[in-house]
């Protein structure tokens, strides 16, 4: 191993490791903020520059935080499992660091790399990103499994069901981009969407595009999908039995995993690092891809202050019966306006196609929502109305 | 017809708005204070200060308070709360809590309650506040509605081991109290129970004249059979 | 020189990663060490350069087979995984003798008789020229087994079904 590729490697992976990190203590304080916000309260306020009352809108929460978890009590249960309870975070932490490789950001110290060693300019990029991504589900499984909790054992089997259900939709939408774009290679995808000809632009585009983020939000346990660690029904789910630093790394993955898949979602559909000024300052397509990730972040943290969480059945049914059809549609109603704009070039075709899918879609969607409806029982409550 | 996933979009526009509103106006902020309608001089200031008047934590402003449940309360009819309890020791909502949070002693002797019928009272009811988790199940099943939620929730104190345990009499609150901070469920819980003590009662004199008639008709019957009796021979 | 090491650090570990899937009682135990034995093959499979298939080694034996077998363990009463111990058998040292057996007279023979391609150009097949093989020369293959896979789809949603309708029968009964 040379040192120019030690370097190279280095160059790569070192940045990602830096930047994402610090994104995500940013995020835990906007989202504190924003929540806060949203239930009419101030958030936090207090932490800012120390040892004085400069506040900083309570900025350096995360840091203090941060200190919390480091210094806090790391316990174990006594009939936890003990190495796989320091395992399982550790293996929460790895998946999602390491498909962060498998988005397209081409830093502007790229060109001091003297060969290629990004990992999204492999050939089946966005298969390694959906392999790899699975496996935070492991992860999971086995933190709820080690720690002889009921609680956590029910979280980690939520989490497993509901993640396995969801990765087909998730796939199954981005299995349309990379039809149209005919490559798995995350560059060439983010390539040939430049100059705004994004994919979230065309009819099957935005469709996918919708099934995409209402997956990935349940992909990445994230409100209104949190079943794996419902508060109110199973306390944390399967970090229960997590405190201090492992429980932080539980934190950092999940939210990482978050960046991630937005991420992918901003590379699929969102055109990448695509944007205005790239041709004055190349450089500025990192900037435009991270703030379309936080563009999503923010959705996803407007999502949580909106929407209650599902029912275990509900969300079953919903990946099943709703999402599966509709992605496997999609792709149906993707080839065909390929084809049709390919043999009739024109706006009287573009129009056709897009009225046809959308309302397609939109039949579809309603259909299938019929459907469920018809069959669904009301819950009865014992207690509640 | 509506529009499919509409609702999320009206509920997402509903949370926008308070996110916005939130840095405009103030007023936004009384659901998180129980003093917020006070003059800021009068708030207070340190953990004595704290009132717990009957009644006081309540803004006269907001209605907010009305649909907020936090903390389980004993209810009283009007008069010494001791002799007016509702609360009969039955240990129901003990056994339902699903905490367990709270902690009854059933008196050993019977004592007239506001109706002036010797009943058990509480010799001890407390409950966790650091275990309850508000689910209000003990209201439900509370077959004499005795015990309601309070809106109460500034319930922090100094003392982390015996402050926490709050005591019956801390507990007990009067019904016009209960009708000053839920108006519309107190009204509505004091109907109910008016027309349950009237159908009771109602049910009462049926089954007294039932009886009463049963008992003639018996007689009657007995009567006739003694007359058949005397008859035959 | 680096991709021996690699090879023979990844090999040991699955070597090791299957010794433990098969003698761990502890089921759960043995599905993670199964699924390190799936992660170090994938990682051999792309020390071949073949990436794509690595990928699908990840995916489907890991994120796919692994977790099936999990919510199969997590039906059965060995969930909690309590037997520490690892599988011990008085026949053991015989299965030894037999498997070493195998290697020896079987498969040495047969590695060393085999007439192996010797290249030292390496063979980088893209994915799109992998994706043009199965959708031009082998397209019949291709939906072939997509409508046997159909078929057990069906047959396994059918057969589902039909258990639980006979039990309402049973129960109607």
């Amino acid at each position: 191993m040379s040192l120019e590729l030690i370097k190279d490697i280095l160059l790569a992976t070192v940045p990602l490791l830096v930047i994402f990190p610090s994104l995500f203590a940013f995020t835990t304080w906007m989202e504190r903020k924003a929540l806060a916000r949203i239930q009419n309260r101030i958030g936090p306020n207090k932490i800012g520059i120390p040892c004085t009352r400069i506040g900083l809108f309570g900025l350096g929460q995360p840091a203090a935080d941060g200190i919390k978890m480091i210094f806090k009590e790391d316990i174990v249960p006594r009939g936890a499992d003990k190495l796989f309870h320091l395992l399982a975070p550790i293996l929460a932490l790895i998946p999602a660091m390491l498909i962060l490789c498998f988005l397209p950001l081409e830093f502007p110290w790229g060109k001091f790399m003297s060969g290629q060693v990004q990992a999204f300019l492999l050939d089946s990029a966005v298969i390694f990103f959906f392999a790899i991504s699975g496996l935070a589900t492991l992860a999971i499984f086995m933190a709820g499994w080690a720690s002889r909790n009921k609680y956590s054992l029910l979280g980690g089997m939520r989490a497993v069901a509901q993640m396995v259900s969801y990765e087909i939709p998730l796939v199954l939408s981005a299995v349309v981009v990379v039809m149209m774009a005919g490559s798995l290679n995350a560059k060439e995808i983010a390539d040939v969407q430049t100059g705004f000809n994004w994919f979230v632009l065309t009819p099957w585009g935005l469709a996918a595009f919708i099934v995409f983020f209402v997956a990935a939000l349940a992909e990445t346990n994230r409100s209104p999908f949190d079943l794996p660690e419902a508060e109110s029904e199973i306390i944390a789910g399967y970090f229960t039995e997590y405190s201090g630093f492992k429980f932080a790394l539980f934190f950092l993955g999940e939210y990482i995993a978050m960046f991630a898949i937005s991420g992918l979602a901003v590379t699929l559909f969102l055109g990448a690092g695509d944007g205005p000024f790239l041709a004055v300052a190349p450089w500025l397509s990192v900037v435009w891809f991270i703030a379309k990730i936080f563009g999503l972040i923010a959705v996803m943290i407007w999502l949580r202050g909106t929407l209650p969480r599902l029912r275990v059945d509900q969300l079953m049914a919903f990946a099943w019966k709703f999402l599966l059809p509709l992605s496997i549609f999609n792709i149906l109603l993707a080839g065909m306006s390929h084809h049709v704009t390919v043999a009739y070039p024109g706006t009287t075709a573009q129009v056709v196609t897009w009225t046809v899918s959308l309302v397609g879609m939109y039949v579809m969607a309603k259909g299938l929502d019929k459907i469920s409806r018809s069959t669904a029982k009301p819950r009865e409550y014992l207690y509640a109305e | 017809m509506s529009i499919l996933g509409g609702g999320i979009f009206k509920g997402m526009a509903v949370t926008l708005r308070n996110f916005v509103g939130s840095y405009f106006s103030k007023e936004r902020f009384i659901t998180t204070n129980e003093y917020s309608w006070r003059p800021e001089s009068e708030l207070p200031q340190s953990i004595g200060d704290y009132p717990k008047e009957e009644g006081e934590q309540l803004s006269d402003t907001t209605t907010v308070n009305h649909y907020s449940r936090n903390f389980p309360m004993l209810l009283h009819d009007t008069g010494e709360p001791m002799d007016t309890i509702r609360c009969v020791a039955c240990q129901i909502c003990e056994r339902e809590c699903p905490p367990q949070c709270i902690y009854i002693e059933k008196s050993t002797e019977k004592k007239e309650n506001a109706d002036g019928k010797p009943q058990f009272y509480p010799a001890k009811f407390d409950i966790d506040v650091s275990v309850c988790m508000s689910c209000q199940i003990c209201v439900e099943v509370c077959p004499f509605d005795a015990i309601v939620m309070n809106s109460q929730f500034e319930l922090s104190t100094p003392d982390r081991f015996g402050g926490l345990l709050v005591r019956r009499d801390d507990l007990l609150k009067s019904n016009d109290y209960y009708h000053k901070i839920h108006p519309q469920e107190a009204a509505t819980r004091d109907e109910r129970m008016a027309a349950d003590k009237a159908a009771k009662e109602a049910k009462k004199k049926a089954a007294a004249e039932k009886a009463k008639a049963a008992a003639e008709a018996k007689a009657a019957a007995a009567e006739a059979a003694n007359e058949s009796k005397e008859d035959t021979e | 020189m680096t991709q021996e090491i690699t090879f023979w650090v990844l090999a040991v570990i699955a070597v090791l990663g299957a010794l433990v899937a098969v003698r761990r009682r502890n089921l759960i135990h043995g599905v993670f060490a199964l699924m390190i034995f799936f992660a170090a093959l994938a990682g051999l499979f792309l020390l071949l350069l073949a990436e794509f298939i690595a990928a699908v080694q990840i995916l489907v034996y890991i994120g796919a087979v692994g977790i099936l077998l999990l919510f199969a363990i997590m039906l059965t009463e060995r969930v909690t995984g309590d037997d520490a111990r690892d599988i011990t058998s008085r026949g053991s040292f015989w299965g030894w003798v037999a498997a070493l057996a195998v290697l020896v007279f079987l498969l040495l023979p047969a590695i060393q008789s085999a007439d192996l391609p010797q290249t030292t150009e390496p063979y980088n097949p893209s994915v799109k020229a992998l994706g043009q093989q199965m959708m031009n020369p082998y397209v019949v293959t291709l939906e072939v087994l997509a409508l046997l896979l159909t078929a057990a789809l069906i047959g396994a949603v059918a057969a589902s079904q039909g258990g639980e309708k006979k039990k309402e029968d049973a129960d109607d009964a």
